[in-house]
């Protein structure tokens, strides 16, 4: 069975070589559509890898009762250390808070030392080792006895929250677009190549080929278009990556730990096999519709 | 070999193009279908092939019913069929080798079985030294021999032929004629259809009439 497959492939190839306009357009389209989705999931990989190492950076400040003691304090903060391991939990007294808020006075500190009390609460700073889940945490310690009030910056993380829903949203319903464009265009190449081979076709039903037979090098071409086409687009994103994500590493570096996220050969496999499977849906659906008639 | 019972083939409409066919070919006979154009030789040929399915009636080749044969089935019961066309139906861009190799490559033959037996089959019909010739660089009668060898390359048991010589000089139509004559002798069914009377008479074997889709003789 090889060398049927080896001359459906070679018959594949040399129609793609007597084809090659309508061929090249095709692959210039899933190039782009691919090169676009991949440009666009890397974008929102980006995004999200910033928004996660933003959220990282957040911290639950819970403040504690005034009437409580240093030691029953200490207490409140063992337990959150207890009820929560990946939580970094720590106890600033209000004398330490007192001296942070004089340090970040600066010259305006000296007004401190009119206070005839330190008004400040003792406070504990609680700030998940995995980022993520703030609200959650902030929630779970507010119920906490002792825990007067919690503060966690809302607004910010459910901006960041909505952003990458938002970020999410887009980038599917446009890889989606792109798919189906790319789809038909390849749908329509194939489907004049049937055209064009519309008396080749007739007789080699004649002489006995099956359907799958008279479809497997159209099908075969629909899929090497796509190859071709993820060829190109990794191409493409990797000359990006090359000479524009050096300049975009230093918008990230002001994220700690945030990296721009890199084309690596599983991202390629993944091109690869999209393109494949594009060129071969586009290939199937124009045979399918012109066997039949 | 062949069994038609009650067959009749209708476009929406319109008069039947055949009307209540029952004919019977035995295992190696050699039949004309003769009649007038419009008679509706080629569409009995068309439903014998499978090209066309009947409006009603029953159709039975080697035994096997063509009306419950499934889609995937029509490619296998070709393959016991040659068929002859008038306009050859041969692949401009190939060479007669690759032309008659065609109905081998199909089959999922090997490559160097293809060139054998295509080589022997071209060589059968006079043409060994035509094998790396495009079709339209060879005459009529030679596009015919070409897809007759084509047709017999991989030895069907059935052989129909559609008005084989109707676009060639009748100094061709002898040599073109033999060669079915030979494929019969050989053992295959041969089903001709034409409206030419001379060769009805001149190479006198059974003949079925059809006029406006009915069968008015069979001697």
């Amino acid at each position: 069975m090889t060398h049927v497959a080896w001359r459906l492939l070679r018959r594949a190839l040399i129609n793609l070589w007597r084809a090659p306009l309508p061929s090249l357009l095709a692959v210039v389209t899933i190039a782009l559509a691919l090169f676009l989705g991949g440009a666009l999931a890397f974008s929102i990989l980006g995004a999200r890898t910033l928004l996660t190492s933003w959220g990282a950076q957040a911290t639950v400040t819970a403040y504690l009762d005034r009437a409580l003691s240093e030691e029953q304090a200490r207490a409140v903060a063992e337990r959150l250390r207890a009820d929560h391991p990946g939580v970094e939990v720590v106890l600033v007294s209000p004398a330490q808070a007192l001296e942070r808020l004089r340090v970040q006075l600066g010259d305006l500190g000296g007004a401190l030392d009119g206070l005839s009390r330190n008004p400040l609460p003792a406070t504990l700073e609680l700030t998940p080792r995995r980022g993520g889940e703030l609200r959650a945490l902030a929630d779970r310690v507010s119920n906490v006895g002792g825990v007067a009030d919690v503060d966690y910056g809302r607004e910010w993380v459910d901006r960041l929250e909505a952003l990458g829903g938002a970020l999410r949203g887009f980038g599917t319903a446009s890889l989606a677009l792109l798919g189906v464009a790319a789809l038909l265009v390849v749908a329509n190449t194939i489907r004049l190549a049937v055209y064009a081979r519309r008396d080749e076709i007739e007789i080699m039903k004649l002489v006995g080929a099956t359907d799958g037979y008279v479809r497997a090098p159209f099908l075969l071409e629909g899929a090497l278009q796509g190859l071709c086409g993820a060829a190109l687009a990794a191409a493409g994103l990797v000359a990006v990556q090359r000479l524009v994500l050096p300049r975009a590493a230093e918008a990230f570096s002001f994220a700690s730990g945030a990296s721009a996220p890199h084309l690596a050969a599983q991202h390629c496999a993944l091109l690869a096999a999209a393109g494949a499977l594009v060129g071969l849906c586009g290939s199937y659906l124009a045979v399918a519709r012109s066997l039949r008639t | 070999m062949i069994q038609l019972f009650h067959v009749t083939k209708r476009w929406s409409d319109d008069p039947p193009v055949l009307d209540d066919v029952t004919l019977q070919v035995e295992k190696g006979e050699f039949v004309w279908l003769t009649g007038p154009s419009g008679a509706g030789k080629t569409t009995l040929l068309r439903l014998l092939f499978c090209a066309d399915e009947p409006t009603s009636g029953q159709i039975i080749i080697g035994g096997r019913n063509v009306n419950r044969l499934s889609a995937g089935g029509v490619p296998f019961l070709r393959r016991n069929i040659g068929v002859v066309f008038q306009d050859f139906k041969l692949l401009p861009n190939r060479t007669a080798l690759e032309n008659v190799g065609f109905a081998l490559e199909v089959l999922g033959a090997s490559d160097a079985q293809i060139r054998e037996r295509a080589h022997r089959r071209l060589a059968q019909v006079g043409l060994a030294e035509k094998a790396g010739s495009l079709p339209l660089r060879m005459s009529g009668g030679e596009q015919q021999r070409v897809a007759i060898a084509r047709a017999l390359v991989n030895e069907p048991a059935i052989l129909l032929a559609d008005e084989p010589t109707g676009n060639l000089d009748a100094s061709l139509t002898d040599s073109i004629l033999q060669l079915l004559f030979d494929a019969n002798a050989r053992g295959a069914t041969v089903v001709v259809a034409t409206h030419d009377r001379g060769l009805l008479s001149r190479y006198q074997r059974r003949t079925v009439q059809l006029h406006r889709g009915k069968v008015t003789a069979d001697a």
